[in-house]
């Protein structure tokens, strides 16, 4: 029982941070149908600022949970500057071009990286622990910061869940998504609604990034690491759609979770590949479907 | 300490030397081709470091002379991400654009096959420390390993570990599933089994996983009494521990290519302590030489993390290799490969060899020492070091 309870554990932390990430990568996808490669940078660089401004700010007048919350806004503003100048700069102009978004995003991560490597170095960074002490939940030990963490990225979650279902603006990204010519038709702007769409995929990478500071270890390419669960997890739930995008994230989770400890953590990133696979054989456009 | 000082006051006169017009000589490249990024990057920047703290002394002490013309050292060093495609962009890289001859310093079974099936052809000398025995022996001439492998270190750093905990009989461990990591669990398996240890799993991870909770709930499985980390880079490594804290685990933690505490402790905390590693040394201590004192040092002002024998092996690599060019009076790797197998030369840790022709069929392995080192409260206490035999035996001989 209380091995199940662990694996439970386990499963909904890793899960929830594949969410996160997830979820901008299935947005920009579904609204300006571009596969965005350089969406892990966006999490590395919130994570690397964070790296550098919460030792700098953190003393003795500085409590640390204010040198987070501190670091962490301004981070995320930075990274919304960041994606609003990538966006108007270089992916407004290859929307729904997948071969052009395609070696854009890829060109741009691997300057983004170099960039990274210039400017932080590579050595990986481990800040300090947020919150300290550890928690037991149904037979399974959790450390309270990764319990913390899980819940506010669940919630983050649920609010962009509910945005896309019960807002304006969740509507107009829907029906760009669905349909970009139909819903201009019927007035809703395109061009802003893409906008509007990118800035919030870039905003959850940095709300994922953020969260993830306390407990991750930071390096330049931190972002690639993630990113290719990331992919792994819209492609099986649906490239585009929201829903998908979560059981997506879920069965990795599941799958490095519950195959990592009753196979080889090895082994549970190959079946993740051979799902990929079978998901795309049986069913091309994932679980959920396209948008 | 007066040693040190006048090690210092060289130092700073060679600083003084270096503000002066340089003679025109010619420059021979030295590459490197090491992880500089992701969770080992600390190891190749580190290596990276080194080697040009040994060219730069070289340069201002006059350069290498070869047929009565100096030569001076200039380091060339890329990123190879520890994997083999990396390592074989880096190999192209290196040889065919720089046309590197002389290659002082290499990590990872994978990105050094990548690099020595390419240097080997193309009559490249390389100093390496990979991990891996199947980059050595006689089809290799101009290979040479800079640093201990498994084969000098698991013997007596597990037969240490035993002694301190004598009431351990079972061990878990974990790899990288990549050539390094396979390659040293063959080796730790029958290690630990020579030593009457049963080993209840053997496991595997990829490098740049993020989430290791199912690693960790995995290895304590079984509840071993050791956890042996096999060839996990500290940052992995520190993960690790800190998963094993909060699952209650308390046994005997193991990490063979643990390299130093400070990286350790700071991401696995408390859960790092008690860790014993095979691959770490004081090089503050007074063990250390006045040399690996201040490259320590240097180290520590650099990347805050003190100096481990991984970063300190191309410094020695580079001093071997000038040895050599002299002793050949050649700068054609083949001929200086031909000469260094028979050289007693000048490191950092004063008068070395190459030898473990037993084991390797080939005098290729640099002799150091092995030190085995603990993380105590967070910081690395040296608990012994041991010369290798054939050191001993080589000095003696050419006394």
């Amino acid at each position: 029982m209380e091995i199940f309870g662990q694996l439970f554990i386990n499963s909904l932390q890793i899960s929830a941070a594949y969410i996160l990430f997830s979820l901008g990568l299935t947005l920009i996808f579904g609204v300006m149908k571009v596969v965005n490669f350089a969406h892990g940078e966006f999490f590395g660089l919130v994570l690397l600022l964070i790296a550098i401004l919460v030792p700098w700010l953190n003393s003795p007048s500085v409590p640390l949970v204010v040198a987070y919350g501190a670091s962490g806004a301004v981070s995320i503003l930075a990274t919304m500057a960041c994606g609003w100048f990538l966006y108007h700069f270089a992916f407004k102009k290859f929307q729904r071009d997948m071969v052009g978004s395609f070696v854009l995003s890829v060109g741009l991560s691997l300057l983004i990286q170099g960039l990274f490597l210039e400017f932080f170095g590579g050595v990986p960074i481990k800040l300090p622990d947020l919150i300290e002490g550890n928690l037991r939940i149904l037979g399974g030990a959790i450390t309270t910061q990764r319990l913390v963490l899980t819940l506010i990225a669940l919630l983050v979650a649920v609010t962009m869940c509910w945005l896309i279902a019960a807002t304006k603006l969740g509507k107009s990204l829907r029906a760009v998504s669905e349909d970009h010519e139909a819903a201009m038709l019927q007035g809703i702007p395109y061009r802003k609604t893409a906008l509007y769409g990118f800035l919030i995929a870039t905003f959850l990478a940095a709300i994922a990034g953020a969260l993830l500071a306390p407990v991750t270890v930071i390096s330049a390419n931190v972002g690639s690491d993630f990113l290719i669960k990331g992919f792994i997890a819209i492609v099986i739930g649906g490239l585009g759609s929201i829903p998908g995008s979560i059981i997506g994230s879920i069965l990795i989770a599941v799958i490095e979770s519950v195959g990592g400890y009753y196979f080889d953590p090895s082994l549970a990133t190959l079946a993740m590949f051979v799902i990929t696979m079978l998901v795309l054989l049986v069913r091309p456009k994932g679980i959920m479907g396209n948008g | 300490m007066k040693n040190l000082k006048q090690v210092y006051a060289a130092l700073a006169l060679a600083a003084l030397a270096s503000t002066a017009p340089v003679q025109a000589q010619e420059i021979i490249k030295l590459g490197i081709s090491a992880p500089m990024s992701g969770a080992a990057a600390v190891w190749g920047l580190g290596m990276e470091w080194t080697a040009k703290q040994a060219a730069e002394k070289i340069n201002l002490d006059g350069g290498v002379t070869v047929g009565g013309k100096k030569y001076n050292f200039a380091v060339v060093a890329y990123d190879n991400k520890y994997t083999a495609a990396e390592g074989t962009k880096v190999a192209q890289n290196l040889i065919n654009r720089d046309k590197v001859k002389f290659i002082v310093g290499g990590i990872g079974t994978a990105p050094i096959s990548a690099l020595q099936s390419l240097s080997e052809r193309s009559g490249v000398m390389i100093f390496i420390s990979a991990w891996g025995k199947s980059v050595k022996g006689p089809q290799f001439p101009l290979t040479f390993t800079q640093s201990n492998t498994p084969f000098e270190i698991l013997d007596p750093l597990y037969k240490y570990v035993l002694a301190q905990n004598p009431k351990a009989k079972t061990v878990a461990i974990l790899n990288a599933n990549d050539a390094s990591g396979k390659e040293v669990e063959l080796v730790a398996q029958k290690a630990w089994a020579a030593q009457g240890v049963k080993v209840l799993s053997s496991n595997w991870y990829e490098r740049g996983t993020t989430q290791f909770q199912p690693v960790a709930a995995k290895l304590t499985e079984q509840k071993p009494d050791i956890i042996d980390l096999g060839v996990a880079p500290p940052a992995d490594a520190g993960i690790v521990l800190k998963e094993l804290g909060v699952l209650g685990w308390k046994g005997v933690k193991v990490l063979p290519v643990g390299t130093s505490a400070t990286q350790l402790a700071q991401i696995g905390g408390a859960a790092a302590n008690g860790t014993y590693m095979g691959y770490a040394g004081d090089y503050s201590s007074s063990l250390a030489t006045p040399v690996q004192q201040i490259l320590n040092q240097g180290m520590l002002a650099q990347f805050k993390e003190p100096l481990n024998p991984l970063q300190v092996s191309s410094y020695d690599s580079v001093y071997a290799l000038k040895a050599a060019m002299e002793a050949s009076n050649s700068i054609d790797p083949k001929k200086i490969a031909a000469v260094l197998p028979t050289l007693v030369f000048e490191t950092s840790y004063g008068k070395t060899v190459f030898g473990s022709k037993a084991i390797y069929d080939s005098p290729q392995q640099m002799q150091v020492p092995v030190m085995i080192t603990q993380v105590q409260d967070g910081k690395m206490v040296e608990l012994t070091r041991i010369i290798p035999e054939e050191l001993k035996a080589r000095l003696a001989a050419a006394k």
